[in-house]
Order: C-alpha cells, then structure tokens, then sequence
C-alpha cells in the first residue's frame, strides 16, 4: 500500500503517464463534459442559446417517440449479442480444436474481412440481399418465384449486417479464451467417462465463459452505436440511436437535444454493463463464497 | 498368476516418422503395481498413453480385462488416469471434480454424495473441502483429489503419469507412503510412470525399464538393482561400478571363468556363475558390476576378502547415513566407487592408500556391448 501511494509521487512515472493523460482529457473528458453542459441550453431559429434550462430534458422525457427507438437500440443489441455469441462459439471452437493446422489462415481471412471498410461490405450485401439480387437470382435457380424474399430494408437486414460486422469481436475474444484451455482438462473429462459433447458443456464452454462475456460486452457496447447498417440495410424505416442523434445534430440543428440523447444512450449502455458486471460478479462471488464456506 | 488384466503384445507407436515405440509387450496382473522408467522421451508416456486410449498403437495388440482396446475410446476403459499436472477442473468444487465420472455414469445424487464423502476420508481429506475450488487447495491436497477423483469409480486399472513429481522432497515421501497404502487397501492394479527410479524401487512389484521405445527389462526391483540386464539398466538405477573383465571358456562342461583386465584386483576362484551373469554375456570382453556398497574398505590389520584390490582415496562425501569414497585403482580408467556406514571417525583420508575387498557372490556380469539383448 505504501509503494503504491509512493508510486503516485514518482516524478518519473508521472511523466510517462502525462500523454496519455493529456490526449485522454482533452479528446474524451473535455467533449463529454461539454455534451453534458450542451444538454442544457437551447436552440432559437435553428442558432444555439446560452441559457441554462430543462427544456431538452423534459422533451427527451415526455416524448415516447425517442423511447422507441432507445427501447429498439437495446433489443437490436441484445439480439445481436446473442447471434454473434451463437454464431462465433462453434467456430472459436474450431480454430482453437479441429482446424488447428489451418489457424493461421483461417484468422487472415477474418482479419480481411474485418479491415475491408464497412461500408463496402454494407454496400456488398445490399446488392446480394436486393429483389433482384444474386440471392435472390439463386433461389429463382433452383425454382423459387422471382423475387421470392424481400430482406432487405427492414430490421431483419439491419440485423444481418451488425451480426455480419460485430462477429469477429465474439470470435476472437472466444477463440482466445478456448485455446488457453489446458489439453489435459479435456481429456481428464474424456478419461472420466464424458463424450465429446459432454465435455464441451462440462468443461470448454464454462472455461470460455471469460471470453464469452468479453466478446458480448464489446459487441452490445458497439450495436448501441450502429449508425450503418440500419441506414443502408435497414434502408432507414427502423431507426436506431444513432441515427435519431444524427437527425437532432443534422437535420434538425437542435444540438441540445442531440447532446441529450447521446448521454441517454451513455447511460443505457452504462447501466447494462453495470448490471451485466453485477450478474457475473455474483456468478463468481457464489463460487468464492462457496468455496470459503467450506473454511468456516 | 491369475490372468493378467493388461496384456500389450508387440505394440510399435510411430509419430509421422518417429518411432516412439518398439514392439513393446508388457503384461500386468490383477492388483499388481508397475513402474515404467525411464529417461525423458523413452516412450514410457507413449505407453501410458496407449493404455489410456488417447493414442492408439500403430500396430500391436491391447487387451484389458480380455478386452480388445484398440480403436475403444478412453471414456469405455477401466482405466482411470491421474495427471501430470493433475488436471483438476478449475471451474468445478473439490465434490463436483471427485464425483465427475460418477455424475457421467448417471449414478444417483445420494450416492455420489455418499462416496464422494468415502473418499475424502479415503485421502485423509477434510469434509469442509468439498465445496472449494482446486485453487484454494495446497499442492498436496490437490494430489489426492486428483487421486479421489480417478479412484472412484473403482477402475480396475489406475494410470499414473508422474503426478508426484511436482512436489517438493518432503510432500513426496509422504504421498508415495499414501500411493502404497492406497494401493494395498484397494488391489487395483496400478502403473505408474516415473523417471524417479528410487520411487519405483519403493512403490513397485515390477519395474519395466525404457529406454529410445525399447524395453530394456521387466522385473521385481531387486531384480533390477542386483541383476540388471544391461548396463544401461545397471548405470540408470543408482550408482555402480563396471569394472572391465575377459571372459573364457575354461575346462569342460560349458564352464567358465573371468579374469579382471586390470592387474591390480584379483579373486580367488573367478569362475562364472550362471546366476552371477547375465545371460547375454559371451566369451570375451565383459563387465563387472558391484554395488558400491558391496565393496568394503578393509581396516589394516583385517584378513582379506576373497576378492581385493588396493588404491589411493581420490575423494570422498559424507552423506550421513554413510560415506562415499572414490578410489582411484592402477588399470582402471574409472575410480572405484564404494560406500562405507557412515561415522565420526573417517576411515580413511584423501591421498591415503586403502585395501579394498569384495565377495565374488556379489558381483554381477553384464555385456560389454550396451545393445546387448535389445532388438534395433
């Protein structure tokens, strides 16, 4: 304890930390505090006016409006971090068992996919999903109706390509936790008497679990942003926060109210973190008091 | 013997290209403890591995319980395997690793709960463990929940791959005192790989010695200590002293007699006995084994022993219980090692001249070529 509070006195270590500190502040701190103090004026024939009220704030509380789409944001969100968890476990699990040997290619495919800018592949899945797109142009082939689905603008969409954009987060966070995974655990689990789907229930996927929450909490914090996908797939019928904030800042020049809504949207995503750190805190807190129960 | 409940007939074990194993064939009985020795990469892992089913022999037979094993998964084995680094699910209490193959095998709550409880008083394991986790456990107490957790579902074969070799010296002792007690109160047959030959000759019935896939010998360990095989077997096992001889036919009745190469030892009557030498020995060169403690310094004044020699103390070490000494002795490239009871009066300094002596009955004949009786 005494070191640590000497270390905080080390001039060195001050100097080291000073950068970041700086950028930090001035690029995160400093706009958030000021979004906070913006939230509070308000706006005159489309110009903003320095007067402290709570005007923004009463319209963003009385209009059940905003709230739909705040309300649509999380569930979009909460579905989305259920498909990227679903989708990505089985092929963690394949890279980090099966495909041992083709890893590496198989983390340079993802990791291309993954730089190739978003938009482009927003933009590639519009033309495959469009009526008279190549999917479509597929199901005619083996004897569809022409134009026999229509996926494209609406939340099923904007749905398809968050997952499509967000999957390597769980994938990566995933993999990286299964491949630590001890090979003698598994086959302990074998040796005992455990199939090989057993043991993935028994003993991989609660030793994921690590990454399993990581992966989820990256992906539900970056669907609350998604701007994108609900604008070019979505094609703009079901919006989401982010783009209810773009239109107060954009279209409606009202800053207030978009500075408003973005702390509304800080909050939600904080609050759900707190409340996902408290499940799993408690998750591992019962296995901790468990455990010193057995001293007592 | 009743028949054997392990029976590995010429088992080969290639990795790509590597041969792990050489037509190994190894016989267990029931209740029987094994000890598979080794250096480091002489296959003894691969065995154990065999016999475990994670690896299947490239060709050979494996029978457990008159069972055909290969190609059966290790989950439909009677064996159980205690790990290495002992394998203990991290995420699991000490109750739910012990009672995991039993919650596999679909056995009532009750009852798993009642043995689990069976068997931590088996370990001599505290009750208030159970709902712990393996990590808030000592070194030594993670070892017999390892232990619980293979031994309960009664396995007719328990597998054991170097679990004690971890510990420090002390935790050891006493947890090989616990292997052995476990071992006579259950009569499951146990194999137990160890590169830690002391460890072998204490727990052991048979000791299999290993060495480059090959098995160099099967036996009871004073077998192995008194009468090795090669001298591989001779130097792995202990220290020993090899000295040179000539071996040569000698009157009739296939009878013969050994003259040392060096002059400055000799024996009365050094005629060869056949359960005084390896069966691999031929006419010529050979070797001579003795136990370091079966050579004996002779205080002046003593008659001599029927075999003797005389040298000069090179260098010695108390080791407490007893003193080693190494003799420097005229034709031998190798000082003669030999060890005396330990006391407070050294019997003899460095640079001093010793008379040392030996029985005939125990000296050991091996073959000068170390590749004797192995198949390449």
């Amino acid at each position: 304890m005494k070191r640590l509070r000497k270390s905080w006195r080390d001039p060195a270590l001050i100097l080291a930390v000073a950068p970041a500190g700086l950028l930090m502040t001035a690029f995160f701190v400093v706009p958030l505090v000021m979004t906070a103090l913006l939230s509070f004026q308000g706006t005159k024939y489309y110009r903003l006016v320095w007067t402290w009220n709570l005007d923004v704030w009463s319209d963003v509380f009385s209009q059940a409006h905003y709230w739909t789409i705040m309300g649509r944001t999380v569930w979009m969100s909460g579905l989305c971090v259920a498909l990227c968890v679903i989708l990505g476990l089985p092929i963690a699990y394949a890279m980090a068992t099966r495909l041992k040997s083709l890893e590496n290619h198989i983390t340079i495919l993802i990791v291309f996919a993954f730089l190739t800018d978003a938009v482009l592949k927003t933009f590639g899945w519009v033309l495959f999903l469009d009526r008279t797109g190549v999917f479509n142009g597929m199901l005619t082939l083996v004897g569809f109706p022409p134009g026999a689905t229509d996926l494209l603008f609406g939340p099923g969409a904007t749905m398809i390509g968050m997952v499509y954009n967000l999957l390597p987060y769980t994938i990566f966070t995933i993999y990286l936790s299964m491949v630590r995974i001890d090979r003698d655990l598994i086959l302990a689990a074998y040796d005992a008497g455990a199939s090989k789907t057993r043991t993935f229930f028994e003993v991989t996927l609660p030793l994921a679990r690590p990454g399993i929450y990581a992966g989820a909490i990256l992906v539900f914090v970056l669907s609350l942003g998604v701007f994108l996908e609900p604008k070019v797939m979505g094609g703009g019928t079901s919006p989401m926060a982010a783009e209810l904030i773009r239109q107060s800042f954009e279209t409606r020049v009202n800053w207030p109210l978009g500075a408003a809504l973005t702390l509304v949207v800080i909050g939600i995503g904080m609050v759900s973190l707190g409340l996902a750190a408290l499940v799993v805190r408690n998750r591992l807190q019962g296995q901790d008091l468990q455990g010193q129960g057995g001293q007592v | 013997m009743s028949h054997p409940i392990i029976e590995a007939a010429a088992i080969d074990k290639f990795y790509q290209s590597y041969q792990a194993l050489h037509g190994v064939s190894l016989t267990v009985a029931p209740g029987e403890f094994l000890a598979l020795v080794g250096p480091s990469g002489c296959g003894k892992t691969s065995l154990l591995k065999i016999l475990a089913g994670f690896e299947d022999p490239t060709s050979g037979d494996l029978m457990i319980e008159g069972k055909h094993m290969v190609g059966v998964p290790p989950s439909q084995r009677p064996t159980r395997m205690v790990f290495q680094k002992l394998a203990l699910f991290p995420h699991k209490t000490v109750a739910e690793n012990i009672g995991f193959p039993l919650k596999l095998a679909k056995v009532a709550h009750g009852e798993i709960d009642r043995r689990v409880r069976e068997m931590l008083s088996l370990m001599h394991l505290k009750e208030s463990y159970m709902n712990r986790l393996p990590a808030q456990l000592s070194g030594g107490e993670q070892q017999r929940v390892a232990l619980a957790r293979s031994m309960i579902s009664k396995p007719s074969v328990l597998l054991l791959d170097e679990p004690l070799s971890a510990l420090d010296a002390k935790l050891k002792k006493s947890l090989q005192a616990e292997l052995k007690r476990l071992h006579r109160n259950l009569g499951t047959s146990f194999v137990h790989v160890t590169h830690d030959l002391e460890e072998a000759m204490m727990l052991a019935d048979r000791i299999c010695v290993m060495r480059a896939g090959h098995m160099l010998q099967v036996g009871t360990p004073e077998d192995i200590y008194y009468r090795p095989a090669t001298t591989f077997v001779a130097g792995f096992i202990g220290e020993t002293n090899l000295l040179p001889v000539m071996v040569a036919a000698h009157g009739g009745q296939g009878s013969k007699k050994w003259r040392f190469a060096s002059p400055s030892i000799a024996c009365a009557d050094p005629v060869v006995d056949r359960t005084q030498s390896a069966p691999t020995v031929v006419d010529g060169d050979a070797l001579m084994m003795l136990r370091p403690e079966m050579i004996h310094l002779l205080p002046e004044g003593t008659p001599d022993m029927p075999c003797a020699m005389t040298g000069i103390v090179d260098e010695y070490f108390v080791k407490g219980a007893s003193i080693q000494y190494r003799v420097s002795v005229e034709g031998l490239a190798a000082p003669v090692i030999l060890e005396v009871p330990g006391t407070l009066r050294r019997p003899a300094d460095v640079g001093e001249p010793v008379r040392l002596g030996f029985r005939r009955l125990d000296a050991y004949l091996l073959p000068a070529d170390p590749h004797a009786g192995v198949a390449a």
